[in-house]
């Protein structure tokens, strides 16, 4: 895996309309996007498509990229991740739920001791603590994140009231971010 | 359980409960609207909504990679050629902006100085908070003649400093590496001279002895200056 400075370096000068950090920064993460973005749309053509519009995104967008201890991968993945539920939405044709402006996915703040100990170790940690919520809102919360499904589709699948629904997986967040930042 | 209203929640809790329902995309157009309003205002929001970007990304790491198809490759390509218009400096001046938030062009100012003898000439000047390496320059379009003068600060030890040229969104060329004395004055190539116009930037990166061996920056870009009249 490219080194984080090394990333960044080649977001910096992307950002300047570099066409050779870009290929150098697309060589290096491609497999990684097109990965996931496989996985979140299930579909090979589907995902073609959405990879092509996710490094036009970053081509266009690398300026808004803040360098701040924060994995600059989690932004490529970020932009990656948001596109493609967008993309199953409107496929799927569901509302209610707003998908976040990508390309600002993580914003500026200085990185203090405690974010760069948080971004080692963070598949682990995150699983480790998923296993503390209620397995019904981790459930939720991976299908959020990964299927796109919006609260009235979480509602529906586990079959209570919308309100309730959010209620109860703001709790589960809030537990999560306990744990997570223990 | 005590209540199912979403408005109570543990003391200080909510700001954490909704950058998360932002990030995984459950909050209305309206509330994530008025989220992101806030987010421009409050930094503290913005590292509470960093955070879980990033926690919520973990869920990608068994995600194994896919080598994705070659011609794939091709066509995203084509599709970033280089584009007339301030785009590239746009998006430079974007990259600044955080760059500074940053501290990442922390070492360098690159401050250009107006024009040496011959006018009209060309001019800008651009600051970064760190005044480690202050570089100026000024340039005479009549005569083609690039004046850059070092006003303090040097290369790395072993490393050197190439200025480069970037116009529009084309890629950096090289208008040379720096020397130790603390002044250059070089004549800018006649195929050139028409792309060193307002508008177009001077950068200076970190490079390896005697520049860049690839033709294009590969080290740090220290410092930038955008070119304005004088």
């Amino acid at each position: 895996m490219t080194d984080r400075a090394t990333i960044e370096a080649w977001l910096a000068r992307i950002a300047i309309g570099d066409r050779q950090a870009f290929v150098a920064l697309y060589d290096a993460t491609s497999a990684k996007l097109f990965g996931v973005l496989l996985r979140i749309l299930n579909d090979r053509d589907t995902a073609e498509d959405a990879l092509q519009d996710v490094y036009l995104k970053i081509w266009h967008n690398a300026h808004r990229y803040r360098v701040n201890g924060f994995s600059p991968m989690t932004w490529l993945i970020t932009v990656a991740r948001n596109h493609a539920i967008d993309r199953l939405r409107r496929q799927r044709g569901s509302g209610g739920g707003a998908v976040p402006d990508a390309v600002d996915a993580v914003a500026d703040p200085a990185p203090g001791p405690e974010a760069r100990a948080i971004a080692a170790g963070e598949a682990a940690r995150l699983a480790a603590c998923f296993d503390e919520l209620d397995q019904t809102h981790a459930d939720a919360v991976r299908r959020a994140y990964l299927e796109g499904e919006t609260y009235a589709e979480l509602a529906e699948r586990f079959d209570v009231p919308l309100n309730t629904m959010r209620t109860r997986l703001r709790r589960s967040l809030l537990k999560l971010k306990e744990c997570l930042t223990r | 359980m005590s209540s199912d209203r979403p408005d109570i929640l543990p003391q200080g809790g909510a700001d954490d409960a909704l950058a998360a329902e932002y990030a995984l995309g459950l909050l209305s157009e309206a509330e994530a609207r008025d989220f992101e309003e806030r987010l421009v205002h409050e930094p503290a929001l913005r590292a509470i909504y960093a955070r879980w970007a990033e926690h919520f990304a973990a869920m990608t790491d068994p995600i194994a990679p896919v080598e994705p198809p070659a011609r794939l490759r091709a066509r995203v390509m084509r599709q970033v050629a280089p584009r007339h218009g301030g785009a590239g400096l746009r998006r430079l001046l974007g990259w600044l902006a955080g760059a500074a938030a940053g501290a990442v062009l922390g070492a360098a100012v690159l401050l250009l100085v107006g024009p040496v003898g011959d006018l009209p000439g060309l001019r800008a000047d651009i600051a970064a908070p760190d005044g480690a390496l202050v570089i100026g320059a000024s340039y005479a379009p009549a005569s083609g003649r690039l004046t850059v003068t070092r006003q303090s600060g040097q290369a790395a030890p072993g490393r050197a400093l190439e200025l480069w040229m970037i116009a529009g969104d084309a890629a950096p060329v090289s208008l040379g590496v720096l020397p130790d004395a603390d002044s250059l004055r070089l004549d800018v190539p006649a195929a050139l001279r028409e792309a060193l116009a307002p508008g177009a930037v001077l950068a200076v990166s970190d490079e390896p002895p005697g520049g860049s061996p690839t033709g294009q920056p590969t080290g740090a870009v220290l410092a930038t200056g955008v070119i304005t009249e004088s």
